[in-house]
């Protein structure tokens, strides 16, 4: 089993829940985050003093998926979520040992 | 020696105006009063209702245009705009009292139309006794300085635009909003005014718009709609998701739009008068009636079957606007008549009209047409039906009781000149909103009113470089004279120097 996270830009999330969809993706967990990476952060001036802001609002997704699917959803999102420009953000995957549904004890893929 | 300077100076002031004889304290104390109240509505009032509605990322543009556009009015209004919305015809000189157009000749239709433009900055036309020269044989002869005729005036000429910023929100660009505002004061504001309150056509004809349903509200829902028809849409995406950010930002900016508007509707017989007193509860009964209204018919003919807070608001605003016509001119069966009514009639629209593909192609952000637009019309319509003849606005110098009679009192020609008025203002304004809007297209370098839309995805940031709700985490002063280098490097220095 696979948990593919990405950090995206924020306005491009419909399209990538769009496009999981038709992977046939069943869940997916967001969380709205901050960072940087090599887009530059911006500018805010408040009162005429002017601030560096570093930290860009990204959001994050983190889907479990099997080991077979991942790679479809990656380039699912990868497609979804590009513009071309900087800060279009990243996508990792890792192994994960086991997934656990609550209401019913259920492990493994079947869990997912 | 000092004091009899002063003494000196008093006597040398023309009498007309120093002794104030004429002044009535009072009256003055009221006007004065109900002007801020009205004030208090656009700023914050508006901005914080508009500010609320619209998504987190556009909190800031739209507080902002409200606060620009409000001072944007007052320089156009104490230079030009007030004497055309309330000075002396435009061609004659002397006294026109009982002007009144009688099909004659084209400059005698102009001086029908708009007023002379002139400045209001002079130490005479502030204190002298208030006069609106055109309109002055039918009224009592006010106890209040001119000046608080012109603030009283200017906080109305102000909120109108602010109001229909609503259908523009979330993509026009500041530039063209505060060009736009004294232009549209001009040309549009200036001319409903003089029609209806400064002794115009309309004025002469008998139509009644007592604090602005047609000068004001008909007029913010006609060019807004217009303007949002001209400006283009918001995003696509933001359309879709136009959620209101903060409620609570709702509840404060309509609280005050409520209870402001008991100087709108309060303050306009310019008298403290017992009508005064009418037209305030007259305009709460009105809004109780429209909000409670409102709610009934989401709760048992919405699609969702449940009382809204969005939705008693939305209630709210068409009974004030509702009533802004009528208030001093019908009794209070007649005040819960015209909002319950009106609230039917603007509900109806709300849900039906609004998804005719015509009104679904134009982006009016707010809804500006229905809440004030269609709201306004139908408003001076009911005043046509509901006006109370012995409910008196004041007596005139003759002492003759001026008032309105409606349909159900035997009059039912009142609803014709209302809808007389009420189409100028419709096509006037319209077309005024139109030219304006296309004249400043063709001459921006982008050939656009709105943001590209790369700025539009950003939004406050974008525009302005600030954010509704900024976080300081990663925020780094950057200090006015240092290099971003020279700062870091003074850093490093100061923790190698601490830990050394």
């Amino acid at each position: 089993m696979i948990l593919v996270t990405a950090v995206i830009k924020p306005h491009a999330l419909d399209a990538v829940r769009e496009a999981l969809s038709h992977v046939g993706i069943a869940g997916m967990t967001i969380s709205e985050v901050q960072g940087f990476g090599r887009q530059r952060g911006h500018t805010e001036v408040y009162r005429g003093a002017e601030y560096k802001v570093e930290y860009v609002p990204k959001v994050k997704i983190e889907i479990l998926t099997t080991a077979e699917t991942a790679d479809d959803v990656v380039e699912a999102i990868s497609k979804s979520a590009r513009s071309g420009k900087i800060g279009d953000g990243k996508i990792w995957t890792t192994t994960v040992d086991n997934v656990t549904r609550i209401r019913t004890g259920e492990t493994g893929p079947g869990a997912i | 020696m000092i004091h009899l300077l002063v003494h000196l100076q008093a006597a040398a002031a023309p009498a007309s105006y120093s002794d104030q004889a004429w002044l009535n304290t009072g009256d003055n104390a009221w006007q004065l009063t109900a002007a801020t109240f009205v004030a208090l509505m656009s700023v914050p009032g508006l901005a914080v209702l508009f500010g609320g509605l619209v998504q987190k990322k556009w909190v800031v543009n739209t507080m902002f245009m409200t606060f620009a556009g409000f001072a944007a009015v007052l320089i156009v209004w104490v230079l030009w705009a007030y004497n055309m919305g309330f000075g002396s015809a435009w061609f004659h000189s002397g006294n026109y009292a009982n002007y009144k157009w009688t099909g004659g000749d084209l400059s005698e239709l102009f001086n029908n139309f708009v007023g002379k433009p002139a400045t209001t900055l002079s130490a005479f036309s502030l204190e002298k006794q208030g006069t609106i020269p055109q309109v002055d044989p039918g009224m009592p002869a006010f106890g209040i300085p001119q000046a608080s005729v012109i603030y009283f005036q200017f906080v109305f000429a102000a909120i109108t635009p602010l109001l229909f910023l609503g259908s523009v929100l979330g993509r026009i660009k500041f530039k063209v909003w505060v060009i736009f505002v004294p232009l549209w004061t001009t040309f549009a504001y200036a001319v409903n005014a003089f029609l209806l309150w400064g002794g115009g056509f309309w004025a002469h004809q008998g139509a009644g718009d007592f604090s602005g349903g047609y000068v004001i509200h008909l007029a913010a829902g006609t060019s807004g709609f217009v303007a949002a028809a001209v400006v283009g849409p918001r995003l696509k995406r933001d359309r879709e998701k136009a959620l209101p950010h903060s409620l609570p930002l709702v509840a404060i900016g309509g609280g005050i739009v409520w209870l402001g508007w008991n100087g709108f509707n309060g303050g306009d017989p310019y008298f403290a008068s017992a009508d005064a007193a009418t037209a305030v509860i007259n305009t709460n009964m009105a809004t109780v009636a429209a909000l409670l209204t409102w709610v009934i018919l989401d709760m048992y003919l919405s699609k969702a079957k449940k009382p809204t807070f969005l939705g008693a608001i939305n209630g709210m605003v068409v009974g004030l606007v509702a009533i802004t016509p009528s208030a001093g001119y019908v009794n209070g069966a007649g005040a819960l008549g015209v909002g319950a009514i009106d609230s039917c009639i603007v509900w109806l629209a709300w849900n039906y009209l609004s998804r005719v593909n015509f009104m679904k192609k134009v982006d009016d952000a707010m809804g500006i047409v229905y809440t004030h637009g269609i709201a306004g019309l139908f408003g001076g319509l009911l005043l046509g039906v509901f006006a109370d003849p012995t409910v008196v606005e004041y007596r005139s110098v003759g002492g003759s009781a001026i008032s309105l009679k409606g349909a159900i009192y035997g009059h039912p020609g009142q609803i014709g000149i209302q809808l007389g008025a009420a189409l100028t203002v419709i096509i006037w304004d319209g077309l005024v909103t139109f030219v304006i809007l296309t004249v400043m297209k063709a001459l921006m370098p982008s050939h656009s009113l709105k943001y590209a839309d790369d700025i539009l995805e950003i939004g406050d940031l974008a525009i302005h470089d600030e954010e509704g709700y900024p976080d300081d985490r990663g925020a780094t002063r950057v200090l006015p004279g240092y290099s971003e280098s020279a700062v870091h490097s003074a850093a490093a220095a100061t923790v190698a120097g601490g830990s050394a």
